[in-house]
């Protein structure tokens, strides 16, 4: 071998080496300095006004919110440490809510799924335990403004405590006997079973239809309130 | 192939639409903390350093061959390192990554392959 192709070997060896050491590092380092876990600071946790006001006066019963009557209902399967989820939560369902389910046009169904990890089978359990008193919604969204970074563990009993006494009216004793209740158990099977039968890519995921037996898979084209109220106003002229 | 891999991967971040994906890992890989690098989404840079190398190839001189070398190697050892995050950090598989990853391992043997002939 020439010296010259050794000497250039060498070159392009330890730039590459000293490039990929860095790209690691950096990955290393950006993985560190997220977020783990949600700090409970308070009895209640930030964002329970919001929510509370959010689905204030709409009925709940179980996991549907609006009114059984609605002429369109709207399925979400949803999981309750996925980031998308979250930002449709945050972004979206407060027109949805405000605009269609307040005013009876739309109902709301949620299929809750937990394919992301153990954070999500707990934070699951307990939002359909809270569905056992009819406060679903608001546990659901009060769980999703403080979402911490997924399968870190940021789903703490204590947390779930505090975002139980974040939601008005919620026996927090019958939370934790419910949340490993068979009634729960049959719930989340129920959704998971849906799920599979709706081959659900992932989350967030809707069905919509006149009636839950005869919803279609709905493809929001974006989290724009703008274009989710499009959609469900062409589903209400139907 | 692996830029179209690549591109779509970024267009299912920017359309924040479902990945098509087998392995079913895929959405827990793309949102995982190592999904980004300097805030820059992992596919988005993969996409960039596509772009890189196929400018590398557009030239017949030593440095381009070589600027490509360091660039395909230093892309395939990062690639390695994310199989291994997706394995053993993540317990999930991206089968879109992974095949992005195989297509930057097979690059760079062809780029050293390229730069062995260049020195020739």
């Amino acid at each position: 071998m020439r010296v010259k192709s050794r000497k250039v070997y060498a070159a392009v060896g330890a730039a590459a080496v000293a490039m990929a050491v860095a790209l690691v590092a950096a990955s290393l380092l950006g993985a560190r300095g997220t977020s783990h876990a949600t700090k409970v600071t308070g009895p209640t946790l930030p964002g329970a006004a919001e929510t509370a006001a959010l689905f204030r006066g709409i009925p709940q019963h179980g996991t549907t919110l609006g009114s059984p009557r609605a002429p369109v209902t709207l399925v979400e399967f949803a999981d309750p440490q996925c980031p998308y989820c979250a930002q449709f939560t945050a972004q979206t369902l407060p027109v949805i809510v405000r605009d269609y389910v307040r005013t009876g046009k739309v109902r709301l169904v949620f299929r809750g799924l937990a394919f992301l990890g153990p954070d999500s089978g707990t934070a699951l359990r307990w939002v359909l335990a809270a569905g056992q008193q009819n406060r679903l919604w608001n546990e659901l969204d009060i769980l999703y403004r403080n979402q911490g970074t997924e399968n870190t563990g940021w789903v703490t009993q204590d947390l779930l405590d505090a975002a139980a006494r974040s939601v008005k009216g919620l026996d927090l004793a019958r939370m934790h006997s419910d949340q490993g209740s068979s009634a729960v158990r049959a719930e989340a099977a129920a959704a998971a079973a849906a799920a599979g039968r709706a081959h659900v890519p992932g989350t967030p995921y809707f069905e919509a239809g006149r009636s839950l037996a005869s919803v279609r898979p709905l493809a929001l084209k974006s989290f724009d309130p703008k274009a989710a109220a499009a959609q469900l106003d062409t589903l209400l002229k139907r | 192939m692996g830029a179209g891999i690549a591109a779509y991967l970024s267009y299912t971040r920017l359309a924040h639409t479902q990945i098509l994906c087998t392995s079913g890992g895929c959405e827990t890989v793309q949102r995982s903390r190592y999904s980004k690098l300097a805030g820059i989404p992992v596919a988005y840079l993969g996409v960039a350093t596509y772009a890189v190398l196929l400018a590398t190839v557009a030239s017949v001189r030593e440095t381009a061959a070589a600027a490509g070398a360091v660039v395909a190697l230093a892309a395939a050892c990062f690639a390695a390192y994310l199989v291994v995050v997706q394995i053993a950090v993540i317990h999930a598989i991206c089968a879109w990554c992974v095949a992005s990853d195989a297509i930057t391992v097979t690059i760079a043997a062809l780029a050293v392959l390229r730069l062995t002939r260049t020195l020739e």
